[in-house]
């Protein structure tokens, strides 16, 4: 589900040429490629189903396709599926929304502004690296195990992910692009929105996508820190329990979402963002 | 309209960072450009020329000295003065008409009477056909045509060129040259253009400045006549660029 994240930006001496390379490939993701996918899928299944067939594996310990699919209905007909995915999807959607608007914002303010820059980019490269699950803890101590908790952490990782490329991505935009708009006579929200903005879309479509992907992980994380329903947690109940099919069923659930999501914003960005800029 | 552009005791600093101290780029320099003339800046790089004109547009604060365009002195940017880049000027995610609409947007005009506007200056450059290309799909000289009609398009008093026709080849380069003249000789603008070479300087303007050293300061100042091309002259600037 989670393609390992893109390295993070090296410095400015690299133009917009570079920025483009390193974007996720799936930007171009193109349709009509589906073949290699669905042979590949098939492949996994079928390798899938030979290695619970063969009894390799323990009793119970690793069920088939069949089994795994019959642990999904079975879930998605008591309702505790929609549950789950309601509260899942409510986190981390909160989460990501609060974390994006904030780190997209923050980002455009450093990358725009090089002495802002250079009072905030130590103190987020400093906070960056510590994992949003070694946080869950202090979060916790803090707002309880409540869900003001869970979205502050999601938000929290999602804003310095969110954040990174968005700064990257301005402090890439060719300053003779806002050169040439001053002398044009642009006021400073013409330069904003239709400079800075669409010259910056493809690192703040990659900032988003990027972000939707550490918002599921920090999602796993706060609902394995305390929880009353939700994927992660459900997966932990079924753990206990030693349901292997419920937990493939919702390892499953989890790779969808998250595949769901991605497809949702790069279609987004086909539609919003210019291939050339910057 | 065009305006006079006065450079008084102008000098420009570099980089004062926190790891060096600033280097003088321009030596203090006082030259007047009479409104509706056509001027070259000729010097060898990093002689400080387009670091001058980048003092006209507002890009480059001055260390000392200032600059007035029509009395008015320059503190930032502004439509009064257009410029043309080397390259990467154009926004690449607008279309030639968009960019060109970009610059008309100032004057407040109603959609559609923007658009015909954008069309005429397009195909005042010889891009009528072209209006709704992205710069990717145009070749270098026609993205200097669509950057040249969105300067003008904002009509600006002085029109600064930093070696716009550089990585063109040489006929294409000879066509803008061609072009330009006839704008300018249409719109009257006082033209300050940056250049390294000697032969397109001659080929366009009326005065040849030439710079050069380091900082860089006026080695020459010439004014080239009308009519064919005067050898002696060119070899007296040859002489003052120190390229023989």
């Amino acid at each position: 589900m989670h393609a390992s994240p893109p390295s993070p930006p090296e410095g400015r001496a690299l133009q917009g040429r570079a920025l483009r390379r390193r974007m996720p490939a799936g930007g171009g993701r193109a349709p009509g490629r589906l073949g290699p996918a669905v042979a590949a899928a098939a492949a996994v299944l079928a390798a899938w189903q030979l290695l619970a067939l063969s009894g390799a594996a323990a009793p119970g310990l690793l069920p088939s396709p069949a089994q795994t699919l019959a642990a999904l209905a079975d879930s998605a007909g008591s309702g505790t599926l929609a549950t789950d995915l309601g509260a899942s999807l409510a986190r981390a959607g909160q989460g990501f929304a609060l974390g994006a608007v904030v780190g997209g914002a923050l980002g455009f303010a450093t990358g725009y502004l090089p002495l802002l820059s250079a009072a905030v980019t130590p103190v987020v490269s400093f906070l960056r690296p510590i994992p949003a699950i070694a946080l869950v803890p202090l979060a916790t101590a803090w707002f309880g195990i409540g869900e003001t908790a869970k979205r502050l952490l999601i938000a929290y990782a999602v804003l310095l992910a969110v954040w990174l490329y968005v700064h990257d991505g301005v402090s890439r935009v060719p300053v003779t692009h806002l050169r040439a708009a001053r002398s044009l006579g642009a006021p400073l929200h013409r330069r904003f929105t239709e400079v800075l903005l669409p010259a910056a879309a493809p690192a703040l479509l990659a900032a988003l996508r990027y972000g939707a992907s550490v918002a599921l992980l920090a999602l796993v994380a706060a609902e394995l820190g305390g929880a009353q329903s939700g994927l992660a947690y459900r997966l932990q109940v079924d753990g206990q329990f030693l349901r292997v099919d419920r937990m493939f069923a919702g390892l499953i659930v989890l790779g969808l979402l998250g595949v769901a999501v991605d497809l949702v914003l790069a279609g987004i960005g086909r539609r919003f963002v210019h291939r050339e800029a910057s | 309209m065009s305006r006079a552009v006065r450079l008084e005791g102008l000098a420009v600093d570099y980089g004062r960072t926190s790891r060096r101290a600033a280097v003088p780029v321009l030596d203090r320099t006082d030259l007047e450009f009479p409104a509706g003339s056509f001027t070259a800046l000729l010097g060898p790089s990093g002689c400080g020329k387009s670091t001058l004109l980048g003092a006209v547009a507002g890009f480059v604060r001055p260390a000392a000295g200032r600059v007035a365009v029509g009395g008015t002195q320059v503190c930032g940017p502004g439509p009064d003065r257009g410029m043309v880049f080397q390259q990467y000027a154009l926004f690449p995610w607008r279309t030639a008409r968009g960019n060109v609409e970009f610059a008309l947007k100032r004057f407040g005009l109603p959609r559609t009477e923007r658009r015909r506007r954008a069309l005429a200056a397009l195909a005042e450059v010889g891009l009528a056909d072209g209006v709704e290309r992205y710069p990717a799909q145009l070749s270098g000289g026609m993205q200097q045509r669509v950057a040249l009609a969105r300067a003008l398009a904002a009509e600006p008093d002085v029109l600064l060129l930093d070696e716009p026709f550089g990585a063109l080849d040489a006929l294409t380069r000879t066509r803008m040259q061609e072009l330009l003249r006839r704008l300018w000789q249409r719109t009257g603008t006082t033209v300050l253009f940056v250049t390294h070479d000697i032969d397109e300087a001659l080929a366009l303007a009326e005065r040849v400045v030439v710079l050069g050293g380091t900082p860089g300061r006026v080695l020459g100042d010439h004014a080239v006549p009308e009519g064919p091309a005067d050898p002696a002259l060119r070899a007296r600037i040859a002489g003052h660029l120190g390229t023989g």
